[in-house]
């Protein structure tokens, strides 16, 4: 297929030449290393990297302990993160429960935050005195700080990140579950199946491969992620594999950092390895078929209400006091302090004043923060058209010419990025597109470098739902239209593309909100000029800026509720084969 | 399912984007004292480097930096956008593109461009002294330039063989109103007791070069530390198994006894100098974080005697880059950032500094003047405050470039082999 040829060799182009420079890099010496290694050439072939990393001196602290972290983290994260997902999922698509427009619109709030938002809100909350400065909430409620291992390191990661990582499951679990045809299940019911077996035997197979995939997804980004370990594990020096990459990167060494990368790479190709056998073995379901389809709700009787609340306070915890807390931050004078003469709009309208916020002038008259929501808007708008075509395109290639191997390569390939940690993936694309290849100009210091860069890295996501989209229709619908004489084009735009809408869609929102609230990729490619919000509010938080960052990112956040509030509505309500969106 | 396919495809697609990978071919890197041929040309036009003269036409810097109408300058410091206001608002015609990098991504990124043939900055101006000095200047990749109307107040150490924009310093800092009479240590080796122990905050130096200099630094002085300890115990010290002299030895008590590391050095500022701490800890943070008292209400204070050593000074540099496309622009920038040569002890100079009469005799150095930073200029007055700079000054030792250079890899490895839990 040439669809899926031209794809593979964009995309080996993109992702799988910076995998190459990554193993190179990490198999030569760095001008750096010469420092220590006083007679060894650049360039020359070495394995000191892995030495260093593996069996040196070092090795337990840079490598071993991290490791044992990171699958700590990862693991932790996953299992709470798929839970709450799926069950929310669960509870919202296939069940009566009251408020479900609402929580339907906010439950995905804490995927539209920086990740690291709840770790701050954490620390405002359970911060001890063993980082002293401000106390956090409890302490000054009560006079005594929680244990150091509750304030810090592996619990408060997990449980902070499981917050933010559980849209990914949500997502895509309920988007799975909205296909599922009730009357798969009612068929189930009158052959005699019990309920318990119905979900066993008839919706969990039918999930399952959005459950594998947000496994994967959730895995490998909490195994790569690096804010919330950085806040949270340093003061009791948890350290992962994220952040001593990060270190590594910090003081060039390239060579380190890329082997450290590179073991992140094959975990997540690990996990993806055994993904892809699963689902190979549990083969696919066809589900949309162009017929009668409708979904009835599971009736939750008594538990109706108390499940509501429970819902309602996970929510109230989870989303709302972040949030809440953010925004009380902005209008206090000096951090901490709660009191109402505390008070001030300066933060969001005040003029240049050396004395407050190293002259910053309030948010909303900023022109640098101006310039980053618009940097931040064009880029999420573009990523998420680009990615959400490209996605769908992928995934028709993959799923039209599945089970050869051409399909099972672009899939691989459209995978690979999700086993790039961001910051080793922005660090290589710098390199990359420096200077010119070819008949490519020198990207960097543009604005199309960013856009790209997210593209690629969110294929994985475009192309898993194109493809879980993909799989859903059933190759009759193309076919008849096929006989009926219609090219190509005209099937995909007039049969594919509706029915994949809701995949599309969901996808492009996702590619949206990522791009938006991307970091770590992107924090080495922006320039004064590409500045967008999220490097904006880095550089206030590390200056100690909390107000202006928290201002900023209730700003991200605003801007993307509200993005995603006219998708939905607009395609919310656009009603496909009987396909609803709420 | 053909596992072997795909393993094979695969396979194939890593040698085919092997090909990609190479084509730019690697880096290599020319360590050459020669200046390279189109390096040459370019000094010789831009009046650079050998070809600078004896005098330095500044009438003519400015009427050439005008036509080139922009300069751009790699930063580690966000403030550059305050010098950059300064500047468009004296030369309307010039416009300064200031990148904001952070230390590390100031030197990678000019190495990264040069290395690819691309000339994009003029003005490379970032701390870290060993990768400056060695890196960047060693490998013609940036020159020294020190403009004439300043020169004779800079010391020697200050422009040769690069000029330094400001200095800065990494100190230690404890909470005044917990301690409002005397420091509550007088020997840095009171720290590594139980007493203290969890109650050193600082951020973690291989997130912050600056504070990974102050540490690298107190190694470096092995001998004072070792003396110092003799002061503070009252014998000689046994080091641990494995560490080689006093000053790592100083390094790995800190950590075993607890030191707590945090992701921003403003933090670790709140979390000596918060104010109504019944037991706050000490910090180790950059000296400009004396703001904070005023802006944020913290009562940190620095050592004016503590033995050996109070801080540790570090210089941030500037230079024009290689091949720099405005290279006259980058002059007129460089002068621009020391300040006016009108500039005189008893110049009066009010805050706020970035406005008025104030950022007209302090132009590029504006952003930057203020308590517990220094300018390399003796003529300089100090700012509000800023009298505590010498106070202080006379205790601190300052980071070498070689040590910095070739040693501190060692101090990192160290540091990171320990400092893990």
């Amino acid at each position: 297929m040439l669809l899926a040829l031209i794809f593979l060799v964009v995309l080996t182009f993109l992702v799988i030449a910076p995998l190459v420079q990554i193993v190179y890099t990490s198999l030569i010496y760095q001008s750096n290393d010469l420092r220590v290694v006083r007679d060894a050439r650049v360039g020359q072939f070495t394995l000191y990297h892995y030495a260093r990393i593996f069996s040196g001196r070092l090795a337990r602290s840079i490598f071993y302990k991290p490791f044992l972290n990171s699958l700590l983290v990862g693991f932790g994260v996953t299992v709470l993160a798929m839970v709450v997902g799926a069950l929310l999922a669960w509870v919202l698509v296939r069940t009566d429960i009251h408020l479900k427009r609402f929580f339907n619109s906010v439950i995905v709030i804490p995927y539209m935050m920086p990740s690291w938002v709840i770790a701050l809100a954490w620390l405002i909350f359970f911060k001890n005195d063993r980082i002293a400065g401000q106390q956090g909430m409890l302490q000054q409620l009560f006079g005594l700080g929680p244990p150091d291992w509750f304030s810090y390191g592996l619990l408060p990661i997990v449980i902070c990140l499981g917050l933010h990582y559980y849209s990914y499951s949500f997502l895509l679990v309920s988007g799975a579950l909205r296909t599922v045809d009730s009357e798969l299940e009612e068929a189930g019911a009158v052959a005699g199946l019990s309920r318990s077996a119905i979900l066993r035997k008839i919706t969990l197979p039918i999930v399952l491969p959005a459950i594998s995939s947000s496994f994967i997804l959730t895995f490998t980004r909490s195994m790569g992620t690096f804010g919330t370990p950085a806040l949270l594990g340093l003061p009791v020096r948890f350290f992962t594999i994220p952040t001593r990459i990060y270190a590594s990167i910090n003081s060039r060494n390239m060579g380190d950092a890329f082997v450290l990368a590179l073991v992140l790479v094959v975990l997540a190709s690990v996990a993806i390895y055994i993904n892809s056998r699963i689902i190979g073995i549990r083969k696919s379901f066809v589900t949309m078929q162009g017929k009668g389809f409708h979904s009835r709700p599971t009736r939750l009787g008594a538990l109706r209400v108390p499940i509501t609340i429970i819902v309602l306070v996970f929510l109230l915890v989870a989303v709302f006091m972040p949030v809440v807390i953010l925004a009380y931050s902005t209008f206090m004078l000096l951090p901490g302090d709660y009191s109402f003469s505390n008070l001030t709009l300066h933060f969001w309208v005040g003029a240049s004043d050396f004395r407050r916020a190293s002259g910053q002038e309030g948010i909303l008259r900023n022109d640098g923060i101006g310039r980053g929501v618009w940097n931040s808007v064009r880029l999420g708008v573009l990523a998420a058209a680009i990615n959400g075509i490209v996605g769908l395109l992928i995934g028709y290639s993959v799923v039209r010419s599945r089970g050869r191997p051409l399909s099972k390569t672009l899939e691989a390939v459209s995978f690979a990025p999700y086993v790039f940690p961001s910051i080793a993936m922005g660090a290589i694309y710098l390199g990359m597109f420096a200077r010119p290849l070819g008949p490519i100009p020198a990207l960097y210091g543009s604005f199309v470098l960013l856009v790209l860069i997210v593209v690629v890295k969110n294929l994985p996501f475009s192309s898993r739902s194109g493809i879980s989209a993909m799989l859903q229709i059933d190759r009759s619908l193309e076919e008849s239209a096929r006989i009926h004489g219609l090219p190509w084009f005209k099937r995909f735009r007039k049969i594919i593309f509706p029915l994949a809408t809701s995949g599309f869609v969901s996808g492009m929102i996702l590619t949206f909100i990522t791009a938006m609230r991307e970091l770590s990729l992107l924090i080495l490619l922006v320039t004064p000029a590409t500045r967008v919000l999220t490097s904006v509010i880095f550089e206030y938080e590390s200056q100690n800026q909390t107000q202006h960052a928290n201002g900023v990112t209730l700003i991200l956040l605003f801007i993307i509720v509200v993005a995603n509030l006219i998708v939905r509505r607009f395609f919310g309500q656009r009603s496909l084969s009987g396909l609803r969106d709420s | 399912m053909k596992p072997k396919c795909t393993v094979f495809s695969l396979l194939l697609l890593f040698v085919f984007s092997a090909l990609f990978a190479f084509a730019g071919g690697g880096q290599e890197m020319v360590t050459k004292e020669a200046y390279p041929p189109e390096m040459e040309e370019w000094l010789k036009v831009s009046k650079l480097g050998p070809h600078e003269g004896s005098t330095q036409d500044w009438a003519e810097i400015e009427r050439l930096a005008k036509q080139e109408g922009r300069v751009v300058v790699y930063s580690s410091s966000s403030r550059i956008a305050n010098v950059a206001e300064a500047f468009e608002a004296t030369y309307p015609e010039i416009k300064l593109e200031g990148y904001d990098l952070g230390s590390v991504q100031t030197l990678e990124k000019t190495i990264r461009e040069q290395d690819a043939g691309v000339y994009n900055a003029d003005i490379i101006t970032t701390g870290g002294s060993g990768q400056v000095i060695y890196e960047l200047l060693a490998k013609n990749r940036i020159v020294n330039f020190v403009p004439d109307t300043v020169a004779k107040e800079i010391p020697k150490e200050m422009k040769d063989p690069l000029l330094v924009r400001i200095n800065e310093a990494i100190v230690f800092f404890y909470n005044k109103e917990t301690y409002p009479d005397a420091p509550p240590i007088k020997n840095v080796w009171e720290l590594t007791t139980q007493k203290w122990r969890g109650k050193i905050v600082l951020k973690n130096p291989l997130e912050s070069e600056s504070v990974f200099m102050g540490i690298c630094t107190l190694a470096e002085h092995a001998d004072e530390m070792a003396a110092a300890y003799r002061r503070f115990a009252g014998k000689k010290i046994e080091l641990s198994p494995g560490v080689p002299d006093a000053g790592y030895e100083f390094i790995y008590r800190l950590l075993k006894n607890d030191m707590v590391l945090l992701s921003s050095g403003s933090k670790s500022a709140e979390a000596s100098g918060k104010k109504g701490q019944a037991d706050p800890p000490f910090s180790i943070g950059s000296f400009t974080y004396m703001r904070y008292n005023d802006t944020n209400g913290f009562a940190n204070e620095v050592f004016r005697d503590l033995d050996p050593v109070a801080g540790v000074i570090y210089p941030t540099y500037t230079g024009i880059a290689r091949q720099a496309p405005h290279p006259n622009a980058a002059k007129l920038l460089t002068a621009f950032l020391l300040g006016s040569p009108e500039i005189n002890p008893d110049s009066v100079i009010d805050e706020p500094y970035t406005e008025g009469k104030s950022v007209e005799l302090l132009q590029g150095l504006a952003p930057y003047y203020e308590m517990g930073s220094q300018s390399p200029r003796k003529d300089v007055p100090p700012p509000a405050g800023g009298e505590i700079w010498d106070q202080v000054a006379g205790k601190c030792w300052t980071a070498s470039p070689e040590f910095m250079w070739y040693e501190a890899p060692k101090v990192q490895d160290f540091w990171v082999q320990e400092s893990s839990q």
